[in-house]
């Protein structure tokens, strides 16, 4: 018997008992949708989470420390973030692209006016792919030198040194500065500008060409080439050296660094990348860290939100045995026939398995259908609530998904009332009268 | 020589009720010839349908060999005799057994569909057969809205759709009045012979008898008597011709 003769045979002998057929389907549609509602409401848990932090930053960065020197759990006591090690952190497969994070703390000066700032400087090519977010201008790009990219905060925060030594928080001393048209000037000299300032010590012009985004960034810090930071941090080492005839060790051999940071260019590779670097002897810090340990802990409510789909789904496919079983009675005759004239086992086990099957791909379907209406509905109810993102998120793949389930979750059903089927004898089936 | 297609040898079935043990069918030894129309006659209890039951495989025999077209049916498991019937047999009931949720057509359209006959190939066999029983312009109906008569004939359509070798008819005028009987054997005996079918047909009923070309009597599970019918009609007409009193005497 072909498939088709089947499929066609199935519906006509469901459609024979219209009302039970829909009942029965009905079951398979509350079990698939609340299925469905359920694990939409898991994945939207998950998909808030990863809103939340990227806007933080990316969750594709991973930032790398040498470790503590005090950590004896390390693993590697003398991994050093040098060029060779940086070099064979960009070939981890996954990396897209790798830069030295140098940390520095100078002086912005605008004219009479100046502020403190703390600077990070990095690969310029690098600063996209490490997710800052800019309110205006551009970020570093790869030939930039003397250029900078403020924090938000900053441009707010010049002072006059010749009336207080630093910014104050009440905003007394509060000084209008515009961004897009002064001259900037940066220097390592934190007394710049005060009365009893070393004029000896000229600033660097720099040239502002953005703003950072005061969302999921460090409103002071400003972002600015590698090698220009390293050669400002370098004079002022060696101004120290003159004045202090001591080296503090901070600035440590030239070509290390304490923190890296690098992007993966896939999500689903930056756990992966994150604990091969751990195995290098690294501390090792990304967003998608926090993220899987967000996801573990919401992942137990799934559970119990899926478990009680489950079992409505699981009353559903009592149904469906229940309706096939009283099928296979009603139509004990008809099988005995069917055997007669030349019906196989496998078409009388396959015809009702059909059936079956049937049964739970129309639930699935509509059930698919209902869990999607349902879930926009709890959406636009969460949003009136205040919510800001969607509660539920349902992908392409839990519909169809969910339809499968459910058809597989027909056929399991189905197996024991057409394997009575199948096992009916043709002779007693027939004179059943 | 006529071919001999079905050979029974030595067959028994024997049923338990409680302690005692009854033999249906008692050390039955028969053989049935290509083209012949046999009748089984004896009175209910005789075993004659349990002889059916078994020649056709319904049921397996306690002892015995039965050899159909070269195959031994009783050694053959469910599945090799449901691909055996498709090939070989042909049903027609006493109480038509036509499924209800299906139509005349499709009801004479259920072998080939077992037997995977291409869609458009089936359709025009079937209605070929339907023609032939005299049923084409009910073709579309449900057996609920056909007389017992029109039934039975989508029955015999349905049994001889495939052009089997073998046709069993286990009572197959049970349910209907002499009118209908006579014109129901016609169309089966006029069937079979087109085509040189073997039919075996169970009755109790002596007036279908002179249609066959042999009729065994059974009792107690045995075979009683054997007679070569030499009268043999082919048409309800020939009987009113010669006049069934005669017939009736020499059969």
């Amino acid at each position: 018997m072909s498939s088709f003769d089947m499929i066609s045979m199935a519906i006509r002998n469901l459609w024979k008992r219209k009302l039970r057929t829909f009942l029965t389907v009905l079951g398979v549609v509350i079990g698939t949708a609340s299925i469905v509602v359920m694990i939409s409401v898991g994945i939207g848990m998950n998909e808030g989470y990863k809103e939340q932090l990227s806007q933080m930053g990316s969750l594709n960065v991973i930032t790398v420390n040498t470790p503590w020197e005090g950590d004896t759990n390390s693993n590697n006591q003398n991994a050093v973030l040098d060029t060779k090690t940086i070099e064979s952190i960009r070939n981890i497969p996954g990396v897209e692209i790798v830069t030295p994070v140098l940390d520095g703390w100078l002086k912005l000066v605008d004219g009479r006016y100046v502020t403190d700032i703390s600077v990070t400087g990095i690969l310029p090519e690098a600063m996209d792919a490490l997710g800052y977010k800019l309110v205006s201008g551009r970020s570093l790009q790869e030939g930039d030198g003397l250029d900078m990219v403020l924090g938000a905060e900053v441009a707010n925060n010049f002072y006059n040194p010749k009336q207080s030594w630093q910014y104050r928080y009440d905003g007394s001393n509060k000084i209008e500065i515009n961004v897009e048209e002064d001259r900037f000037k940066i220097t390592y000299d934190q007394a710049y500008g005060q009365n009893d300032a070393d004029k000896s010590i000229k600033g660097k012009n720099v040239n502002i060409v953005g703003v950072l985004d005061p969302m999921g960034s460090d409103s002071w810090n400003c972002i600015m080439p590698l090698n220009e930071l390293e050669s400002i941090n370098a004079e002022s080492a060696k101004a120290q050296k003159a004045s202090v005839s001591s080296s503090d060790g901070s600035s440590a051999k030239k070509g290390t660094y304490q923190m890296v940071k690098l992007r993966v260019g896939d999500l689903k590779n930056v756990s992966t990348v994150q604990d091969t670097i751990k195995e290098m002897g690294f501390e090792t810090y990304s967003l998608m860290e926090s993220l899987n340990a967000m996801q573990e802990t919401s992942k137990m409510l799934q559970l119990v939100l899926g478990a009680i789909g489950a079992i409505s789904l699981l009353v559903a496919a009592i149904g469906i045995t229940n309706t096939m079983v009283m099928s296979i009675y009603e139509r004990t005759r008809e099988i005995g026939v069917m055997k007669v004239i030349g019906a196989t086992l496998s078409d009388i086990k396959r015809l009702f398995l059909t059936e079956a099957a049937f049964i739970g791909f129309l639930g699935g379907t509509l059930g698919a259908v209902l869990g999607f209406i349902a879930s926009k509905i709890i959406n636009i109810v969460g949003i009136n609530l205040g919510q800001s993102s969607n509660l539920c998120v349902i992908p392409s793949w839990l519909v169809i998904l969910s339809i499968l389930f459910a058809t597989i979750i027909g056929i399991l059903a189905g197996y024991f009332p057409a394997r009575r089927a199948m096992k009916l004898s043709a002779l007693s089936a027939i004179r059943t009268e | 020589m006529p071919e001999e297609i079905i050979k029974l040898k030595n067959i028994r079935k024997i049923y338990r009720m409680g302690d005692e043990k009854i033999a249906a069918v008692n050390n039955i030894s028969l053989n049935f010839n290509k083209g012949e129309i046999c009748c089984l006659l004896g009175t209910s209890g005789s075993g004659k349908s349990t002889l059916l039951n078994l020649i056709s495989g319904l049921e397996k025999p306690t002892k015995g060999e039965i050899i159909i077209h070269n195959k031994h049916i009783e050694r053959m498991n469910e599945d090799q005799l449901a691909k055996f019937r498709q090939k070989y047999i042909g049903f027609i009931f006493q109480s038509y057994n036509l499924l209800g949720t299906l139509t005349a057509l499709e009801n004479v359209t259920l072998p080939l569909i077992f037997n995977k006959v291409p869609s458009k190939e089936r359709k025009e066999r079937a209605l070929e057969m339907l023609k032939a029983v005299g049923l084409e312009d009910r073709a579309n109906h449900k057996p609920s809205e056909l007389s017992g008569g029109q039934q039975q004939r989508v029955s015999i359509a349905r049994a001889f759709v495939n052009n089997p070798q073998v046709v069993f008819a286990d009572e197959p005028t049970g349910n209907l009045d002499t009118k209908t009987t006579y014109l129901m054997m016609d169309l089966m005996i006029r069937l079979a012979e087109k085509n040189k079918q073997t039919m075996i047909i169970v009755t109790h009923d002596l007036e279908i008898s002179a249609y066959a070309d042999r009729v065994i009597y059974l009792t107690d599970g045995r075979v009683e008597n054997i007679k070569e019918n030499k009268n043999k009609i082919t048409s309800s007409a020939e009987l009113v011709k010669d006049g069934g009193v005669t017939n009736e005497k020499e059969a």
